[in-house]
C-alpha cells in the first residue's frame, strides 16, 4: 500500500509543481492520474520513487517512509517500483538485451555489473521477458532500430526485470498511435490483474481512463481536484472531464476521445 | 525582401530636397545620406570611401616612395603601373558619383537605391586587392614553360624511386710529372684481368699562363686490355693526393668503347691541376679506365626509403598526438560541459574559464604551435607531437563537451529508477550515449592530425614535411615528388577509412 501525504514540490526556478497532494493507493489498484500537461503528473510520479526530491510531505510504502530513505535503502525501495516513460527512455545505442538487463541493476553487485557479468538466471529472465513482450528476435538489435511500440515493450520488459510490486507509468502511450496505446495498456492491465501489480499511470484520453482505471485522481495546477472510483469514472461525462481539464479541454480531450473508438 | 523595402521606405524622411542631398554627398560622401535620415548608410559609405582613398594613397607611397609630394608620387606611380592607377581613379570617381546619386535618388523616391553604389565599392576594392596582393597573370603564363620540367618531375617522380647496384671493372696506370725522379714501377696485374698501358709514362700537366690561356700538357696514348668487350669505358684521372675526376675534352667527358676483344686505344691530354709549388718528391698521377654497369634486381632508392620511413613517422606522430589529445581532453571536456558544471557559481566560473582557454588554444594554428614547440623541445617529431597535442586537446575538448551536453537525460533517469547506484548509472546510462560520438570525433581528429603532421615538418616539427622541404630546397624535384605522392596517397586512404568508420559509428 502506498500512501502519499501532503506532497509539495517547488522547483528551483520557483515553479509550484505540486501543492499538498495526498492520496492512498491500495495494493492491486490501477490508479489513473489525469490532468493537463504541466499539471504535475510527471512530478508526482517521480516524487514517489524520488527521482525528483519533494520539497515537503511524505510518501509511505508499506509503512516505510520513502521520503526518509537514503542511499542503499532508497535504491532497494526503488527496485519495487518499475517505471515506464512517455519517450521510453531506452539507451538507444545499447542493445535491446542490455536495456532489458539494466532493469536488474538494483540486484546485481556494482563490480559484476560494471563488467557486464549478469548471472545466467538474470539472462534467462531477460529472455523470458522479451518473449513475453513478443520481441525475442530483436534481442541483439540496437534499441533505436525498433519501432515506437516495440521500444515501449522493451521499456516494460526492463521494468519487469525489477520484479516490481508497483508500476509507475508516466504517460506510457502518449507517443504511440491509438491501436498501440490499447495494446500497451492491455499489457499493463494484465500485469495488474494477473500478476497483482499495483499500477499508477498518467493518461490523457477519457476513453482510456474509463476503460482501464479502477481509481482516478485529477490534478490541476499541482492540486488534487478530483478523486473517483471505477464506477464514478465510468459514469463520468465529457463535461465533468472538461472541468478537470479546464477551458482547454476541447482541444486536448474531445478529438482523440472519439477518434480512438 | 520587397516587404522589408516597404518597411524601410517609411523611415526615409529627407530633411533637405533631393538635389541638395546629392550635392552634400558630392562634398562629403555619405553626408547626403545622413541628411535623408540614413545615418548608418552614410557612415558605411563614408568609411568605404575613406578606406579606399587611404589604401590608394598607401599604395602610391609604396610604389613611388622617393617622390616628395603626393602629386609627384601619383605621376611616378602612373609611370610605373598605369593600369592600376587609372583603374582605381576611375572606380573612385564612379564610387563618388554613385554615392551622390544614391543620396539624390533616395531623397527623391523616398526609397533606398539599388546596389550600384555597392558595386562601385566592390570594384575599387577589387582593383586595390589585385595590386596589393601582387597578382601577376602575365608572369604566370610566361613562366609556365620554365616551370614545366620541375613540375613534371614532381608529378611523375618514379624514375628516382628505383636504383641498381653498380659493378665497376677498372684498371689504372701511373704517370710521373717532372724529370728529376725515377719512373715508378708498373702496377702489377694478373693474367686475364684488365690492365692499362700508357705512353709516355712521364709528362707535363696542362698549365695556365699569366693571361689565363691554357697551355696543353703532354698527350698520352692509353691502351686498355682484357676489359669487357663492346662497353663504354670512362677515363678518370687521379692526382697524387687522391682526387678523382673524369677527363674532359672541350667540356665533354672523354669516353671510349671497347672492341670485340675488350681492348681499346685512346689519346688524352694531361689535364690541368693546381700543384702546390712547395710539394716535394715525385708526383705520381694515375690514369684510370672504368666500366660501370648496373647489376642485380631494382632496389628502392634512398629518397624512396627515406620517404617511407618518414611517412611512417608521420602517421605515428599523428597517432601519438591523438592519443595524448584524447587522454587530456576527456577530463577537460567535463569541465567544459554546461550541463555538468551548472551546479554553482564556482563551477560555472571554471566552465567559462575552460571554454575560453580551449577557444584560444584552438584558434592558434598547429603550425604556429609547432614553431613554439620547436623552441621548447627542439627540432624533430616530438615538437610536432607537442604542437598537435595542444591543438587536439582544445579541439577534442570542445567536441567532447558538446557530446556530453547532448546526452539524453531520459535513459539516465530510467536507469536510476531501477535502483542502480551512481557508478552503474554512469556505466549503463551515460557511457553508452557518449562512446559513439567520442570514437567518431577521435577518429576524425586522428585523420586531421596525420594530415597536419605532413606539413608540420615544414617548420621543423619532424615527419615527412621536414624531408619534403629539404628536397625542394636542394632542387631535387623527383625526390620531392615522391614525398608529395606519399602524402597524397596516405591522406586519401586515411580520409576514406575515417569516413567509413565514422559512417558506421553513427
Amino acid at each position: 500500500m502506498l500512501k502519499v501525504r501532503n506532497l509539495t514540490k517547488v522547483y528551483d526556478d520557483g515553479t509550484q509543481a505540486l501543492t499538498d497532494v495526498s492520496f492512498d493507493v491500495e495494493d492491486g489498484e490501477f490508479l489513473v492520474v489525469i490532468g493537463l500537461s504541466g499539471s504535475g503528473k510527471s512530478t508526482l510520479l517521480r516524487c514517489i520513487n524520488r527521482l525528483i526530491e519533494p520539497t515537503a510531505g511524505q510518501v509511505f510504502w508499506n509503512e516505510k517512509e520513502i521520503t526518509a530513505a537514503e542511499g542503499q535503502e532508497l535504491r532497494h525501495i526503488r527496485r519495487n517500483f518499475g517505471m515506464i516513460f512517455q519517450h521510453f527512455n531506452l539507451v538507444k545505442r545499447s542493445s535491446v538485451m542490455t536495456n532489458v538487463l539494466s532493469g536488474r541493476l538494483g540486484y546485481v553487485s556494482t563490480g559484476r555489473s560494471l563488467l557486464h557479468r549478469f548471472s545466467q538466471a538474470d539472462r534467462e529472465m531477460a529472455r523470458a521477458a522479451l518473449k513475453r513482450a513478443g520481441i525475442t528476435e530483436q534481442a541483439n538489435k540496437l534499441a533505436r532500430e525498433l519501432s515506437g511500440g516495440q521500444q515501449q515493450r522493451v521499456g516494460i520488459a526492463r521494468a519487469l526485470m525489477q520484479q516490481p510490486k508497483l508500476i509507475l507509468a508516466d504517460e506510457p502511450v502518449a507517443s504511440l498511435d491509438p491501436v498501440l496505446a490499447h495494446t500497451i495498456l492491455r499489457d499493463l492491465e494484465r500485469l495488474n490483474q494477473e500478476d497483482r501489480m499495483t499500477v499508477i499511470c498518467s493518461l490523457h484520453y477519457l476513453d482510456l481512463v474509463q476503460r482501464y482505471g479502477t481509481k482516478v485522481i485529477g490534478l490541476r495546477d499541482g492540486r488534487v481536484v478530483y478523486q473517483g472510483t471505477q464506477e464514478q469514472i465510468r459514469a463520468m461525462t465529457d463535461n465533468e472531464f472538461k472541468e478537470i481539464y479546464g477551458e482547454e479541454a476541447e482541444r486536448v480531450a474531445a478529438g482523440p476521445t472519439k477518434g480512438t473508438e | 525582401m520587397a516587404e522589408s523595402n516597404k518597411k524601410l521606405a517609411a523611415t526615409i524622411k529627407p530633411l533637405v530636397p533631393a538635389p541638395l542631398a546629392g550635392i552634400a554627398s558630392l562634398i562629403l560622401p555619405g553626408l547626403g545620406q545622413a541628411l535623408t535620415q540614413q545615418a548608418k548608410r552614410g557612415i558605411v559609405l563614408l568609411a568605404a570611401f575613406g578606406t579606399t582613398v587611404a589604401l590608394f594613397v598607401w599604395r602610391l607611397t609604396d610604389l613611388a616612395h622617393r617622390e616628395p609630394t603626393l602629386w609627384k608620387k601619383l605621376g611616378k606611380a602612373y609611370h610605373l603601373n598605369a593600369t592600376f592607377v587609372t583603374a582605381v581613379i576611375i572606380f573612385l570617381l564612379l564610387m563618388w558619383l554613385a554615392i551622390a546619386w544614391d543620396a539624390y535618388h533616395s531623397a527623391k523616391v523616398k526609397r533606398r537605391g539599388g546596389f550600384a553604389v555597392f558595386v562601385s565599392v566592390i570594384a575599387v576594392f577589387f582593383a586595390l586587392g589585385w595590386q596589393i596582393s601582387q597578382i601577376d597573370l602575365v608572369k604566370m603564363v610566361k613562366e609556365a614553360p620554365d616551370a614545366l620540367p620541375p613540375l613534371s618531375r614532381v608529378l611523375w617522380p618514379w624514375k628516382a624511386a628505383i636504383t641498381y647496384k653498380t659493378e665497376t671493372v677498372s684498371a689504372a696506370a701511373r704517370v710521373l710529372t717532372g724529370t728529376e725522379y725515377e719512373l715508378p714501377p708498373l702496377l702489377p696485374h694478373k693474367e686475364g684481368e684488365p690492365y692499362l698501358e700508357v705512353s709516355p709514362r712521364r709528362g707535363e700537366l696542362s698549365q695556365q699562363d699569366s693571361q689565363g690561356n691554357i697551355i696543353p700538357g703532354t698527350t698520352l696514348h692509353i691502351t686498355g686490355h682484357n676489359f669487357k668487350p663492346n662497353t663504354v669505358t670512362q677515363i678518370w684521372w687521379v692526382d697524387p693526393i687522391g682526387n678523382e675526376f673524369r677527363i674532359r675534352n672541350e667540356g665533354k667527358y672523354v669516353d671510349v668503347e671497347t672492341d670485340n676483344q675488350g681492348n681499346f686505344k685512346k689519346s688524352i691530354v694531361m689535364p690541368y691541376r693546381l700543384i702546390p709549388p712547395s710539394s716535394e718528391g715525385p708526383l705520381v698521377h694515375q690514369v684510370e679506365a672504368r666500366q660501370i654497369s648496373q647489376s642485380g634486381p631494382p632496389l628502392p632508392s634512398e629518397p624512396l626509403r627515406l620517404t617511407i620511413g618518414r611517412m611512417i613517422e608521420t602517421i605515428f606522430m599523428g597517432m601519438m598526438a591523438t592519443f595524448f589529445g584524447i587522454i587530456f581532453s576527456i577530463p577537460i571536456s567535463f569541465l567544459a560541459a554546461r550541463n555538468i558544471m551548472r551546479g554553482s557559481f564556482l563551477t560555472m566560473t571554471i566552465y567559462y574559464l575552460t571554454r575560453t582557454v580551449l577557444n584560444i588554444v584552438r584558434s592558434i594554428e598547429p603550425l604556429i604551435w609547432a614553431l613554439i614547440a620547436v623552441v621548447w623541445v627542439g627540432l624533430g617529431p616530438f615538437a610536432g607531437i607537442v604542437a598537435l597535442t595542444l591543438h587536439s586537446i582544445a579541439a577534442l575538448g570542445k567536441l567532447y563537451s558538446e557530446a556530453i551536453e547532448g546526452i539524453d537525460h531520459g535513459p539516465i533517469e530510467a536507469i536510476q529508477a531501477t535502483g542502480a547506484n551512481s557508478l552503474q548509472t554512469i556505466m549503463f546510462g551515460v557511457i553508452p550515449q557518449m562512446i559513439s560520438p567520442f570514437i567518431s570525433f577521435s577518429i576524425y581528429r586522428w585523420d586531421i592530425n596525420v594530415r597536419m603532421s605532413t606539413v608540420i615538418g615544414l617548420v621543423g616539427g619532424g615527419g615527412i614535411g621536414f624531408l619534403l622541404v629539404q628536397y625542394i630546397r636542394l632542387l631535387d624535384y623527383r625526390a620531392a615528388g615522391i614525398a608529395v605522392w606519399f602524402i597524397a596517397v596516405t591522406v586519401a586512404i586515411l580520409d576514406y577509412v575515417s569516413a567509413e568508420i565514422r559512417a558506421r559509428m553513427t
